[in-house]
């Protein structure tokens, strides 16, 4: 479709329905969250197919075994039960068949069983194993609200209240865009600070693509119950993505001498700068070495690829947490955002200074491809630019799906090391598609 | 609306070699609470039409159903106009409509389509909330038909009333309803036939019609691999169905013999083997002597051709030995394929096969091969007992290989060549080939330093 008229940022839809889309669902994000948890068994309270579907979704774009198991509603038990029959039956079949001892039950809804309305919280109480359980209709929200969501239900269920904190503790709440190693990096960066250091969700030891006998039965690696229990005394909380804040402010609830802060995202010199200052403030040291060193190598990477970038126009699509940071990122080094076509509405999207900037689908986009020089778009993005000839523009998977591609898990576009390495990749790009196009 | 009546009636359908044992109104896809694997009624439905072109496929449902499955399989088309398998179109479904009902937009969305796109017809495909909540879908279709003038087809087959096999006769049962029989074929031949559950996933029907063609058989209509909405609806003109593998699609053969006299068989078309038996089946079935003759003589031609084809890869192949660990068909299906190559199939796994897969692993693989029933746990000794050379598993059995110091091919991965017909035999040569000489199974399985480096300090 060529639609001419200017679709408006907005809470409301422009079109009944999404052609392409981009949106992905709040149970999925939920799924994908609970696979961060170590020995979790993700629970998604519906019929089979929606389980089935994540799972290969996830599979594919992680290359990594997903473990991810449904109540397996069915037409009659969606009318005659109120959800502890199958969710009670499921958790004692899919226990007793695979003889495993799950450390959580991450138990999480769809639109089916919203509508049903069922009583998520109170099958809690028959449940020996630790429990947590999270509304996650899939016609609300997106998959960035499904994770926070479930972070957040994590503190609010399991983190015990407490009125001391260890100065020297931090929590990172990562948004559902960031990478394992994003993750990783983060984590290794604070404790070069020297602060003990949590993830939650901790990606960077579940999906990180390791090899090992892989059950890929229950969540490997990732941040433990016992530790979520007591994240209570962390001296400080550090949210990054606005999806994230609602977790941050679960956690403030638990214990009001915690320091919550927030970072819309950690992309370019400027947020990266912020963050290591905040750390020196809290610990009252300088950073590595190294540390010093990359921010040296991004100020150069952002000379070196300026000119490129500058004369450029791009198309962001994906998550709100994800295309702040890439816009800012872009627009730090010149380049001219056409648009940023956005999954689902976030406040964060109103402070980004893009020509445009609408909650949409790949149809939408698709508009503005015809003047960019580079869209950065999840896997389906593909064949539309490439099927016809009509674009020009270079493709930069990011996002999900990223179906193809491989050695998603390990890429990181944050601070100044991913920073650097990101805008060479655009640049690189960029130059295929100018020079060569 | 879902009709109760008609899920029990296709659960119970004596033709599915599921349901066989199993007591009356215990069909095969009651799935049981956790442990239900697989996708749903829904997914069966739309991987059963969704390779129509012509059609656009719309999911009325909330985000899941279609966010994470459009352009997720390969069915290949060679629809000239716009091919609307690559794209996604779905209603995405908000509180709004699970309150007040989503037939408004749905009606929409119909309108929205046929401006913008235009298509032959639509698919509209209820899911678990929109059937829940009572959506009025054949109203909506019925007077979005109405209104523009094409096929608007409700598919009822939302995820919660079973598996994908049931999905999958349920849009058998769509297509009967609302598109066989509405159309006249512009001429027919007494050699017409109608394919039924080829999806042409990585072209492999390609690799068997240009067989076809030589010999004279004229595929009327497809459901639905490479398909077309215009040619389905002729579908009743046709002389034989054929079903490929597709057991859940008999219900719709079986009531197309009631309603056209239309008599059906049921092939495949893996490996040598099968398709030539494919083959001489169809013509027999069509039961003209001049065609049965002319396939002999396209048969054995082709299979003179393919042995010459095949010969280096034999003499490569030589002494070598399988394990095959992948479910369904493909348990005898690539094993029947290895065999053609010259390998030999040590061990198949049968878990999760029909009675009628366990008796083709166990003809083809003959005495001495080992049916593995749970592959997970066996396959590490059997392939140090038959001295295995390779393993042909899913994703996760790769560290067996690797500790086993043997080759490795995935074959539950999206493939991206055919395997089908003589051409797909080639392929999976191919593979083979790149996998007995890759050195990377050897080079990863070695010892990390800390395993072998004695230290002192420790
Ligand atoms: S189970 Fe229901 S909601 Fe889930 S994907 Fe299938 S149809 Fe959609």
């Amino acid at each position: 479709m060529e639609c001419n008229e200017v679709i408006a940022l907005s809470r409301q839809e422009h079109k009944p329905l999404q052609v392409n889309p981009i949106k992905h669902s709040q149970p999925m994000g939920a799924a994908l969250a609970f696979c961060g948890i170590r020995n979790c068994l993700p629970l998604m309270h519906a019929a089979q197919g929606c389980a089935s579907y994540t799972k290969v979704f996830f599979t594919r774009h992680f290359n990594e075994p997903i473990p991810l198991y449904s109540t397996s509603v069915t037409d009659i038990t969606a009318v005659l039960d109120g959800g502890d029959y199958s969710i009670l039956l499921s958790i004692e079949n899919i226990t007793q068949k695979n003889k495993f001892a799950p450390e959580l039950i991450g138990l999480h809804t769809t639109g089916l069983t919203e509508t049903k309305g069922d009583d998520i919280r109170g099958v809690g109480m028959h449940i020996e194993i630790p429990y947590c359980y999270v509304n996650t209709p899939d016609f609300e929200g997106g998959m960035e609200s499904g994770w926070a969501l479930t972070a957040k239900a994590l503190i609010d269920q399991h983190t015990k209240p407490q009125s001391h904190v260890r100065p020297n503790k931090i929590l990172l709440l990562p948004h559902v865009s960031m990478s394992p190693l994003e993750v990783e990096k983060l984590k290794a960066l604070c404790e070069s600070f020297g602060f003990e250091t949590c993830a939650l969700p901790d990606l960077s030891s579940s999906m990180d693509g390791f090899f090992g006998e892989q059950q890929g039965k229950l969540a490997q690696g990732g941040i433990g119950i016992d530790e979520i229990e007591v994240l209570g005394n962390c001296g400080t909380v550090i949210s990054v993505g606005s999806s994230m804040r609602i977790a941050a402010e679960a956690l403030l609830a638990k214990n009001p001498r915690i320091s919550h802060l927030h970072f819309d995202h950690l992309m370019g010199l400027k947020m990266s700068d912020n963050f290591i200052g905040a750390l020196m403030e809290k610990r009252q040291i300088a950073p590595s070495p190294s540390v010093k060193r990359w921010r040296g190598r991004l100020q150069d990477a952002m000379l070196d690829t300026h000119f490129m970038i500058g004369s450029s126009r791009f198309v962001i699509t994906g998550e709100p947490d994800m295309c702040v940071g890439i816009a800012e990122l872009l627009q730090s080094v010149g380049g001219t955002i056409a648009a940023v076509v956005s999954t689902v509405y976030s406040p964060v999207l109103e402070i980004i200074e893009a020509e445009r900037v609408f909650v949409g689908d790949l149809e939408d986009a698709k508009t503005y491809f015809k003047d960019a020089d580079l869209v950065i778009s999840n896997f389906h993005a593909e064949r539309i630019l490439h099927s016809n000839g009509e674009y020009h523009a270079g493709l930069l998977l990011r996002g999900f799906p990223n179906y193809e591609e491989l050695g998603n898990q390990l890429r990181s576009d944050q601070l100044y090391e991913g920073g650097t390495c990101f805008l060479f990749e655009v640049a690189n790009k960029l130059r295929e598609v100018k020079h060569h196009g | 609306m879902v009709n109760r009546a008609k899920i029990k009636e296709l659960l119970n359908e004596s033709a599915c070699s599921h349901s066989k044992e199993k007591k009356p109104g215990e069909g095969c896809d009651k799935p049981k609470p956790g442990l239900a694997a697989g996708g749903c009624a829904f997914d069966g439905a739309q991987i059963s039409l969704f390779p129509y072109a012509d059609a656009v496929h719309l999911v009325h449902g909330p985000q899941t159903c279609l966010g994470a499955s459009w352009e997720t399989r390969e069915t290949l088309s060679s629809y000239e106009g716009r091919d609307h398998t690559v794209m996604g179109f779905t209603t995405g479904i908000r509180t709004n409509d699970v309150i007040f009902g989503g037939d408004k937009r749905l009606e929409a969305s119909i309108d929205f389509i046929m401006k913008e796109y235009a298509p032959e017809a639509i698919f509209v495909y209820s899911t678990c909330v929109t059937a829940m909540v009572g959506d009025d879908i054949d109203m909506t279709c019925k007077r979005g038909s109405e209104k523009h003038g094409v096929p608007v087809v409700p598919v009822h087959a939302p995820g919660f009333v079973g598996g994908k096999n049931l999905g999958s006769r349920l849009a058998g049962e769509a297509v009967l309803e609302h598109l066989i029989g509405t159309k006249e074929p512009e001429f027919t031949t007494p050699y017409d036939i109608n394919l039924i559950g080829d999806y042409n996933v990585t072209g492999d029907m390609w690799q068997y019609l240009p067989l076809f063609e030589k010999i004279g058989i004229r595929v009327l209509s497809s459901l639905s691999g490479d398909g077309r909405v215009g040619s389905i609806r002729t579908a009743h003109r046709a002389r034989l169905n054929v079903i490929v593998c597709a057991k859940s699609l008999i219900t719709l053969c079986r009531k197309m013999k009631e309603q056209y006299g239309i008599p059906w068989i049921s092939v495949s078309f893996y490996g040598k083997r099968d398709t030539a038996f494919a083959i001489r089946e169809i013509v027999r079935a069509l039961g003209d002597e001049k065609l049965i003759a002319k396939a002999e003589e396209v048969l054995t031609e082709e299979e003179e051709k393919l042995e010459a084809r095949l010969k280096p890869y034999r003499e490569m192949f030589a002494g070598k030995k399988a394990v095959l660990n992948t479910g369904g068909n493909k348990s005898w299906s690539i094993a029947s394929g290895l065999q053609d190559l010259g390998i030999e199939v040590v061990a198949t796994s049968i878990r999760k096969s029909t009675e009628d897969d366990i008796e083709k692993a166990k003809a083809y693989l003959g005495p001495n091969g080992v049916l593995m029933k749970a592959p997970a746990a066996e396959q590490a000794k059997v392939i140090d007992e038959k001295g295995a050379d390779i393993l042909l598993a899913g994703g996760r059995s790769l560290y067996t290989a690797i500790k086993k110091k043997i080759s490795f091919i995935d074959v539950n991965q999206e493939k991206k060549v055919s395997y089908g017909g003589f051409e797909g035999l080639l392929n999976l040569a191919e593979d083979l080939k790149h996998a007995f000489n890759n050195p990377v199974f050897a080079n990863v399985s070695e010892k990390a330093p800390w395993e072998t480096v004695s230290m002192e300090a420790e």
